[in-house]
């Protein structure tokens, strides 16, 4: 885990400013609407991808992660619509997830790796079955329309340039929040874990309990995130996050990199405006999503932004070599 | 129809669909129990073995067994490869394997989706009529199905448990280290596994062709089964996969004809909770040694 | 302020293709090339092929003395809102047009309303939800006729004209089935008979368990609603069950694929919704000319774009510009009687939906006799006769 163990120097402290400063300033900077558009959704899908690599951290890999998502986006647009503060309700939204999460995590952590994926990933086909059914409450297939705009001091954030500055200050807080914990005592603990599970548990730490929190914080992260790009569409319906979606973040988390923040920012940053490049062709775009897939953890298993760091490290003294992935004995 | 047709129709229903669903399974958890992989590219082995039959037997018209042999053998062909590019790289490192597997599930999925089009096609059923029985009737083209899938699980037993690269197989899952000691060559086992994996979900494919409709989307929804029966049966037992998917199989049947289908999802994912809870490793699975 | 940069680059007279560009008309397609409802977006994409393919034979559009060549830009939407809500932008802001065919799907359509409905986008949907249509989107058409329109005027025909009462429904449970599934119950209840709707996941292709249950105490099974294949899926499932009672298809274009499906036998009798006539010359031309190009496959919307997109071309000529959306959306609002392809066309709808931009065609009713469809009522969205 060298990201963990890098300090920055001020050249990186530059770096990180620039680069804040290039994207709050993007509505100046980018020739028209669309490219801040684009840039919401990267910031939409920063937050995703950062709520399950808190998972991977842990060594754990989650396949339910849209269907925490779309719990987030109903609870969000269903309280807003009855006259809660969507600013409120995008927190509860987020709570209410990593309720299910710690609830569902509870008991499924208990199993090994393998399970887990299993009925996460089960348990997001049951939330687009019940978002389908209850249609009284949900308004069934065609979803909730109307959803109310988020509103800040009574100024609703409505038109595109007004939306992205929330949603990058969002996105930004994640990944400052997602850095903090990798470097608190709990984060160490999620990386030991993810490295060896019997070694850590000899050790004296819960390592259930050290997973089922590193899950429940992902789930919330996702129920926020999904809650979040509710608003901002003003619509949700259970085609919104599909087991599909939970395929794309999981190809951003593994493009861009499991290991430190970089990686999620590298993966969205490569992966979201992919599909632009593609979609005037049909079905092609999945095919290079799944080739991107299985080059990198065939050739790059760390992730592009391991790329970064192993020439970084090169640059300097030879340090000992980046961590092996997260893996479990069998 | 009177209530015993209705419950016998439902019975034999359940067994069709519980039979395919073990097809499924069956390899899903030979392949985790070998290699330690969870394939989620398995369905669309399945899906690839029920277009390859539709073409050539409903498209080309060549005789049904030809049809099906060709069908099997080239999607086993496609398992092989697959097997040799990408996952014999990933065994014994499930994360990424599974992931991999997606990835190949996307690129399986999609290349389907841009050669023969988004739209989903019958293929004319192998038997016709029905069976009557005491004034209960049952459609052949189901019956068929059954027998079919029996015939291969029967098979697959006994090449488990008679033949050399069976108990090799059997070794190779208790522990691969082991085996390897003790003389097995683990790298031809795993290709076999494998292969023999992607071949089962392909029969089930192109025994389900005839009596249902095919198209690129369809190997999500038995992947899933697939996922929900081994965690029932137990990871990598295949006495366990039998039982588990009969079980859903019946579940599904009965709960769709009685109450409503999205009920029976719901109450096949508390099945798998209650079983979590309960007995983690499955109703016939081994005990997992602690990690 | 796309406008404005067109004025500014004028003004400045430079580059050729800046001139060129003036003198073209792009028409984007917005629908799911990819997933399950790519059949859809092909025929969308098809008829606007067409369309535009038509314009510029003899030189391109000619509206205000000048000739516009009709351009196709067409983006994915991968059947889901977040994306539909890309596209439409992307079509919008990027690429600076002003005519859209679609969105396709309902998520889309109703996901991407004030959208296109600010940026003054004239749209042309195929999305069956009353959602798309409304007063307050006066840039949103729909070409195709839907169960809204189709449902009441055949369902009271059927239940006159066979001795149905306790009729059953399946259908998929989405956006598509769950509106045809109200739409219907409504027009059953109309005409005094009872409609059981059940919905399905998706993804099911067994209908044997959920058949055996509701056609137990069933005196009509309805199968309207469900893509082709389905229907005749269905249809063949309920007939090894051994049903023998009436089967209606009121809605899609389901007979050639049903009878290849369900064979034969099973078809026997089926009623079916026949979007086109294919005794027009103009219609039957348009099939064949799909056929030549695309494959024998026509999905049954795609004429119907065609059509719409004859009236959009006419309304801009009488309009004098292809650029003031609000004046062509105006003058395509008083068009009656525009021959196209389907027949004679014009718009309807200020009842359902509060703006007449619900595209006016007729359609008919069919029935299976010996493996052949034979048209046994022709209908508006009065009456079928």
């Amino acid at each position: 885990m060298t990201f963990r163990t890098t300090e920055f120097r001020p050249m990186q402290y530059a770096g990180i400013a620039g680069a804040v400063a290039l994207a709050a300033l993007l509505p100046w900077l980018a020739p028209n609407l669309f490219y801040i558009h684009l840039a919401t959704l990267g910031c939409i899908n920063l937050m995703l991808v950062l709520g399950l690599a808190i998972i991977a951290r842990a060594g754990q890999l989650s396949m339910g992660h849209g269907g925490f998502a779309l719990v987030g986006g109903y609870v969000s647009a269903l309280l807003s619509m009855r006259g809660w503060s969507p600013l409120l309700s995008l927190f509860i939204a987020g709570f209410v997830a990593a309720a299910i999460a710690a609830a569902l995590g509870w008991i499924i952590l208990r199993l090994r790796g393998v399970y887990f994926v299993l009925v996460a990933f089960a348990f997001s086909q049951i939330a687009v079955l019940l978002a389908l059914d209850m249609s009284s409450l949900t308004g069934g297939a065609n979803g909730l329309v109307g959803v109310p705009p988020i509103s800040i001091f009574g100024h609703a954030l409505l038109a595109k340039p007004q939306f992205y500055p929330f949603a990058l200050a969002c996105a930004l807080v994640t990944l400052g929040l997602t850095w903090v914990l990798y470097r608190s005592p709990l984060g160490t603990m999620m990386a030991a874990t993810a490295e060896n599970q019997r070694l850590t548990e000899s050790s004296g730490i819960d390592t259930h309990r050290v997973q089922v929190i590193a899950f429940t914080i992902g789930s919330g992260i996702a129920g926020f995130a999904g809650a979040l790009s509710t608003h901002y569409l003003r619509f949700i319906s259970p085609d919104s996050y599909t087991f599909w979606e939970s395929v794309s973040y999981l190809t951003m988390l593994v493009v861009g990199g499991r290991d430190g923040v970089l990686g999620p920012v590298v993966g969205v940053l490569v992966l979201t405006p992919l599909p632009e490049l593609l979609r005037a062709t049909e079905g092609l775009q999945h095919i290079i999503y799944g080739a991107m897939l299985v080059l990198c953890l065939m050739f790059v298993p760390n992730g592009l932004a391991s790329l970064v760091q192993t020439w970084r490290s090169r640059q300097r003294v030879v340090r000992p070599s980046a961590a092996v992935v997260a893996e479990e004995a069998p | 129809m009177s209530m015993e047709t209705i419950l016998v129709q439902t019975v034999v229903n359940g067994l069709m669909v519980g039979m395919i669903y073990v097809l499924m399974a069956i390899g899903f958890t030979m392949v985790f129990g070998i290699m330690r992989i969870v394939n989620f590219a398995h369905g669309e082995f399945y899906m690839i073995g029920a277009f390859l039959f539709a073409i050539l037997y409903g498209s080309n018209e060549l005789p049904f067994v030809v049809s099906l042999v060709l069908s099997v053998a080239a999607t086993a062909l496609l398992g092989l490869l697959m097997e040799r590019i990408v996952f014999r790289r990933f065994r014994g490192n499930e994360l990424n394997g599974m992931i991999a597997s997606v990835g190949v599930a996307l690129i399986l999925q999609n290349s389907a989706l841009l050669l023969w089009g988004s739209s989903s096609r019958t293929v004319p059923s192998v038997v016709s009529g029905v069976l009557s029985v005491g004034g209960i009737v049952f459609p052949w083209s189901r019956l068929v199905v059954i027998i079919g899938a029996i015939i291969a699980v029967v098979s697959l037993n006994f090449l488990i448990t008679h033949t050399r690269i069976g108990r090799a197989m059997r070794a190779v899952a208790q522990d691969a280290e082991i085996a390897q000691v003790q003389g097995i060559r683990v790298d031809i086992i795993f290709p076999v596994a494998f292969v023999l994996g992607v071949s089962l979900a392909a029969f089930a494919g192109v025994l389900m062709a005839p009596v249902l409709s095919v198209s690129p989307f369809i190997g999500l929804a038995p992947t899933l089964k697939a996922f929900v029966i081994v965690v029932i049966g137990g990871l990598g037992s295949v006495p366990g996969a039998v039982a588990g998917g009969l079980l859903i199989g019946l579940i599904e049947s009965f709960a769709g004809t009685f109450v409503s289908a999205s009920l029976s999802e719901i109450l096949q994912f508390l099945v798998v909770i209650g079983v979590v809870l309960l007995r983690p490793q499955g109703l016939l699975g081994r005990k997992e040694r602690e990690a | 302020m796309k406008r404005l940069e067109l004025v500014a680059v004028l003004a400045a007279s430079v580059a050729c293709s800046a001139a060129r560009a003036e003198d073209s008309v792009t028409i984007g397609v917005h629908a799911s090339f990819s997933g399950a409802g790519a059949a859809f977006a092909q025929g969308m994409l098809a008829a606007t092929d067409f369309a535009a393919e038509d314009a510029n034979k003899d030189g391109g559009l000619d509206v205000a003395g000048k000739r516009y060549k009709i351009l196709i830009k067409q983006y994915d939407d991968r059947y889901r809102a977040q994306d539909a809500v890309t596209a439409m932008d992307r079509l919008m802001i990027q690429d600076g047009i002003h005519f859209v065919v679609g969105p396709m799907g309902s998520a889309a359509a109703v996901a991407t309303k004030d959208q296109s409905t600010s940026g003054k986008i004239i749209t042309m949907t195929l999305a069956f939800t009353p959602r798309a249509l409304g007063a307050d989107a006066p840039f949103a058409y729909r070409p195709v006729i839907t169960t809204g329109e189709f449902s009441d005027p055949q369902v009271a025909w059927l239940m006159k004209n066979t001795p149905s009462k306790q009729v059953v429904s399946l259908l998929p449970n989405d956006e598509t089935g769950q509106q045809i599934g109200v739409a219907n119950f409504n027009s059953y209840t109309k005409a005094g008979a009872k409609l059981q709707v059940e919905y399905f996941e998706r993804e099911r292709v067994d209908f044997v368990p959920i058949l055996t249950r509701i056609l137990m105490k069933a005196d009509g099974l309805e199968l309207g609603g469900n893509s082709p294949t389905t229907a005749g899926l269905i249809l063949k499932q309920a007939r090894e069950l051994g049903y023998r009672g009436p089967v209606f298809v009121t809605g899609g274009d389901v007979a050639a694929e049903m009878l290849k499906v369900a064979g034969k036998d099973a078809a026997e009798g089926t009623y079916v919704h026949l979007p086109i006539d294919t005794s027009l010359p103009d219609t039957a031309a348009y099939v064949a000319r799909f056929k030549a190009k695309y494959g024998p496959n026509m999905n049954g919307f795609s004429p119907f774009f065609y059509a719409g997109l004859q009236m959009l071309f006419t309304a801009m000529k009488k309009a004098g510009t292809v650029d003031d959306t609000t004046k062509i959306a105006t003058t395509l609002d008083g068009l009656s009687d525009v021959p196209t392809a389907m027949g004679k066309a014009g718009w309807t709808g200020e009842q359902k939906y509060g703006i007449k931009h619900q595209i006016d065609l007729p359609f008919y009713v069919g029935q299976f006799k010996d493996g052949v469809v034979v048209k046994v009522a022709t209908c508006d969205v009065n009456a079928c006769r």
